[in-house]
């Protein structure tokens, strides 16, 4: 994958926690791939994780089946946007 | 103003907004939960285009709102009847009739007699079905992975509301209208084509229900554009 899909992805995925979340533009400018999501962010509880994923979904042009969403992928910004990236390159 | 409309199920609540002759515009609200988010977003839209001189009319569908039928025995069927009916007793009284939809709405005013559809952020019933199954692994009701979700039996609860199994059926089959002239507009977040494409932010995935009245206005002054030509 080329390193702006990369980018694009991250930028997708910092306006879908945005807009979902409500969360401000300078917060979610100052995520990191390290910043924990699930668990670390109150405004991250189970109905905006099925928003959430359902905003991507529409975003990126995907399909995410319910039995790949597990902890592993909501507990960073990092692995979010991995999730995502590969997911978009299938 | 609170009005009624009759439809051959029974008689529904309505608001209307604006002036008293011409063109009129006929709001189809999302579905379920999408609804109680974007409602105040959608009375800004109507205000403000009551303050452009237009007409409208924001009724509650059969199972929602003040309606006397309970959402799980509501069928998609319902809607579109009563949505038809309240378009023919509006072309009665009116210049000319036109559909307003956000999100699902797009899927109510298909069989409706309409003069023209403008449509925001139109969302097919696949999706919307989908989005809502998802909430029942959020609320933690574990659903086997792979099993699929069955379409008959009791109603179910999904994102607070009970659901019958037979609208989530017919939902999941119903694409947004598309019989011309149809003008649709979305969020330039969103990928799928459009007549034209506006910054701002999906009000209906908001926990907290918000409001965007910038967004609105730039919607009404869209909506008040589009029907001019054809406003008689």
């Amino acid at each position: 994958m080329l390193p702006d899909d990369i980018a694009e992805i991250d930028a997708t995925v910092r306006g879908v926690l945005r807009d979902v979340l409500g969360l401000s533009e300078e917060r979610v400018a100052a995520f990191r791939s390290e910043t924990p999501l699930f668990g670390a962010l109150p405004e991250l509880d189970s109905m905006a994780v099925a928003g959430m994923l359902t905003e991507l979904e529409e975003r990126l042009g995907i399909l995410i089946e319910d039995d790949e969403v597990d902890g592993e992928m909501l507990e960073s910004f990092g692995a979010l946007v991995r999730f995502a990236a590969t997911k978009a390159n299938q | 103003m609170i009005d009624h409309y009759d439809w051959p199920g029974g008689r529904e609540a309505m608001l209307r907004f604006g002036p008293a002759t011409g063109p009129v515009v006929i709001a189809a609200m999302p579905l379920f939960e999408e609804a109680n988010r974007t409602r105040a977003f959608m009375v800004s839209i109507l205000r403000a285009l009551a303050e452009r001189g237009i007409a409208s009319v924001l009724p509650d569908l059969p199972g929602t709102g003040e309606s006397l039928i309970e959402t799980e025995d509501a069928i998609l069927t319902d809607w579109t009847t009563a949505f038809s009916s309240l378009t023919d007793m509006l072309s009665a009284e009116r210049s000319a009739v036109h559909g307003l939809a956000l999100r699902g709405g797009a899927l109510v005013d298909v069989t409706a007699r309409l003069a023209t559809r403008w449509q925001f952020a139109p969302a097919s019933g696949d999706m919307l079905v989908r989005d809502l199954l998802r909430t029942r692994l959020a609320g933690g009701e574990k659903s086997p992975a792979g099993e699929a979700f069955e379409f008959s039996g009791p109603p179910v609860e999904l994102a607070g509301n009970r659901i019958g199994r037979a609208l989530l059926a017919q939902l999941q089959a119903a694409e947004p209208a598309a019989r011309p002239p149809l003008r649709v507009v979305r969020l330039d977040s969103d990928p799928l084509p459009a007549d034209r494409k506006l910054a701002g932010s999906p009000l209906w995935r908001r926990s907290e229900p918000g409001n965007d009245p910038a967004l609105a206005a730039l919607l009404a002054d869209d909506i008040a554009g589009w029907i001019a030509p054809c406003a008689g």
